[in-house]
């Protein structure tokens, strides 16, 4: 059913869903492989939302198959409130998307290889090449070949695919891939100026520094399944405390502190001790360490508790997992 | 497992400005898809290339080169263009060939979408599959059907104004277009090389000794030779005798191609490119790359084909019969050899009875099946493969 076919009501409907993603035991199987194992995804419009997961998570299968590239075997999908597979050609009509790598018909010219994206959308999607090259910096470049293209500006043209859809949502694989830092920045702050104009952009990436710089929200996918998903504030505020200690006696400290009742874990390092709390332990806990130290003799030169990073909790999850 | 369920507070969605009013879902390719997959297609240089040279490039040299040896030495080089020039180039290179580029371009356009990963974006945009795939068809007609159409042109051309000015029949020089009454009035003026040179298969005709130039050698009364000399009346009467069985061979030779013979083989070679196209376009799309696909539509063309149309295997015939290139064969406009030589009769590919019999109801049938079939196989392909 075409986008005129839908009664203005169901468009009205859709734009009210608060979610840009939304799917419910989303399932893909390839032979005995889970690649996507029941995931329960919700993503807020108007947010950058990160996706990470090691490789082979099911992280590009689960874009895949919110595209329509690939056939879910199980589960729900809406996009910008639209059910998909059903109401897919007008879901899509707002969607950009780069999936893996970004390629292109290498003998025509980045401004050819747009107009024939364009000539599938929307008339007006004609009107935004020249804007959607300028923005990505590739207006310059734009009648070379695609073929005598770096990486970096595949990636650009890439972006510049999705925005000539007027995309309400992006959904960008790897976007930093092949980038120089400059580059790298330069996406980003894109990533930033779309999300401020009321876009959605759900970012899969393995840079989880830039994840953290870019997103708002993040989810976490293990082998097919999402084991995390929320804000990063209120995701980090249950990672593990990390504080390092710098005293005299780092041996006889870390005795002492074994001691005591306090739940910790404690390693004797070349800075002194590092002492790892579990997420949520009360600040009071901090000065009670600084407390059996003091009152046993120990000189405390420096105690730092380490800002937790979407990096080391990222570790911190996927390890335990990985033991388990 | 914990799953830490808390969500930022979404914004309210944007306006969706100009909400999509493009029939997006629509089966039907809009003119626009149409004409940047003929940009795509034309801009491919070496396969443009290829397509020019040997529907253009092969009988625009071939018949340049007769056209030279000709002015420079018209004794030993006959006239470039003319009858027998036209059904050799039409039937012999321009068919088989005009197949092979048309099916190399047809499976270009059914696989490089998606061996150069342009499918993915192309089905990100929502846009009904089937509508990209059918956006293929227009495109690559509108690149085949003018290089088979103007190749076809400069045959026509040559043919017909460089043809000879005298037909020759069984080595007689015969004047064109004669009507039944008239070519047996022309063989009652020429009874000497009528009876010395035309073929002739049946009882009735006088023996007449003839010399090394087509003229009967006179013998005197009484002296010995052959029996009776036959008397002019009767010569006459044996040369038109002669004449009535040669006219419908006579007739079906011409100093160039009739109007109707060209106008029907230019249609006959399109359907072939067309065939080409959409079979290709198909089996490409099937397979999903195109060296593959190429040689199998070069092995339809060039090995199967021509076994198939004329080895009779009794087993077999139907299956036979079902072959794309036999049911074209069978629809060769009259004039025209049929596939694989033999030279063509007057009825055309169903004329010949080398080929395997079929009727024009069948071929047309076969040839509309293959179309059909090999379009719905590759869009459905195209509509459940994996992006």
């Amino acid at each position: 059913m075409s986008a005129t076919a839908l009664p203005d009501a169901f468009h009205r409907l859709a734009a009210e869903s608060q979610w840009a993603v939304e799917t419910h035991g989303l399932t893909k199987r390839f032979g005995d492989n889970v690649a996507v194992d029941g995931v329960e995804l919700l993503v807020p419009r108007g947010c950058a939302f990160g996706y990470l997961g090691p490789n082979g998570a099911g992280k590009t299968t689960l874009i895949r198959v919110l595209l329509g590239l690939t056939q879910a075997d199980a589960g729900t999908t809406s996009l910008l409130g639209y059910p998909v597979p059903k109401h897919r050609d007008v879901a899509l009509a707002r969607v950009g998307a780069i999936v893996d790598e970004p390629r292109f018909h290498g003998h025509l010219t980045g401004r050819q290889n747009l107009q024939m994206l364009a000539a599938v959308r929307e008339r007006e999607a004609r009107d935004r090449i020249g804007p959607s090259l300028e923005r990505v910096g590739l207006a310059g470049r734009a009648d070379d070949k695609v073929s005598k293209y770096s990486m970096g500006m595949r990636q650009r043209l890439g972006v510049a695919a999705c925005l000539i859809g007027d995309p309400q949502l992006l959904i960008l694989d790897e976007p930093m891939n092949g980038l120089d830092p400059a580059g790298m920045a330069e996406i980003r702050d894109m990533i930033l100026a779309l999300v401020a104009e009321g876009r959605t952009v759900v970012l899969s990436s393995h840079l989880l520094d830039e994840v953290e710089r870019t997103c708002d929200a993040v989810a976490i996918v293990d082998r097919g399944k999402i084991i995390r998903q929320g804000p990063i504030s209120e995701l980090l505020a249950g990672a593990a405390v990390v504080l390092q200690v710098e005293c005299s006696e780092p041996d006889r400290a870390r005795a002492l502190i074994g001691g005591s009742s306090i739940a910790a874990r404690i390693e004797v390092g070349t800075l002194g001790l590092g002492i790892t709390l579990a997420g949520g332990t009360p600040r009071d806990v901090v000065a009670e360490i600084n407390r059996i130290l003091v009152t046993g003799g120990i000189s405390v030169y420096r105690l730092q508790e380490v800002q937790a990073s979407l990096e080391a909790w990222f570790l911190q999850v996927t390890s335990r997992l990985g033991a388990s | 497992m914990v799953t830490v369920t808390a969500q930022i507070s979404p914004v309210p969605a944007a306006p969706q400005s100009g909400m999509s009013r493009d029939h997006r879902g629509s089966p039907i390719p809009t003119g626009a898809m149409i004409a940047t997959r003929f940009m795509e297609l034309r801009k491919r240089r070496g396969l443009m290339i290829a397509l020019i040279l040997v529907n253009i490039g092969i009988p625009t040299v071939f018949l340049t080169v007769r056209l030279l040896a000709h002015a420079f030495d018209p004794k030993s080089y006959g006239p470039a263009g003319g009858y027998s020039i036209y059904t050799g180039l039409v039937a012999g290179v321009m068919y088989v060939f005009g197949f092979i580029v048309a099916a190399t371009l047809g499976c270009t356009a059914g696989s490089v979408d998606l061996s150069e990963g342009m499918f993915r974006h192309l089905v990100v945009s929502g846009r009904s599959r089937l509508a990209l795939y059918l956006a293929r068809i227009p495109a690559g007609l509108a690149i085949v059907v003018p290089l088979v159409a103007v190749g076809f042109t400069i045959v026509c051309a040559v043919c017909v104004f460089a043809a000879p000015t005298r037909l020759n029949y069984d080595g007689v020089n015969v004047p064109v277009g004669l009507s039944r009454a008239g070519f047996e009035n022309w063989a009652a003026n020429h009874s000497d090389l009528v009876m010395c040179d035309f073929g002739y298969n049946g009882p009735g005709l006088p023996n007449v000794p003839c010399g090394p130039n087509g003229q009967i050698i006179k013998v005197k009364p009484g002296s010995q030779g052959p029996a009776a000399q036959p008397t002019p009346a009767q010569l006459k009467a044996a040369a038109i005798a002669v004449a009535r069985q040669n006219y419908s061979s006579y007739a079906s030779d011409f100093l160039y191609p009739s109007d109707s013979l060209m106008i029907k083989s230019g249609l006959w070679l399109e359907l072939e490119a067309l065939i080409g196209l959409l079979v290709g376009l198909g089996l490409a799309s099937l397979l999903g790359q195109r060296t593959v696909a190429v040689i199998l539509m070069i092995v339809l063309e060039v090995v199967l084909t021509p076994i198939f149309s004329r080895a009779r295997i009794a087993h077999l015939l139907n299956l036979q019969r079902a072959v794309v290139g036999v049911a074209t064969a069978h629809l060769a406009p009259g004039g025209l050899p049929v596939l694989g030589g033999g030279g063509g009769g007057p009825g055309g590919g169903n004329g010949n009875p080398l080929l395997v019999p079929e009727s024009t109801t069948v071929a047309v049938c076969v040839i509309i099946a293959w179309l059909v079939v090999w379009t719905a196989l590759g869009a459905w392909r195209m509509m459940t493969r994996d992006a």
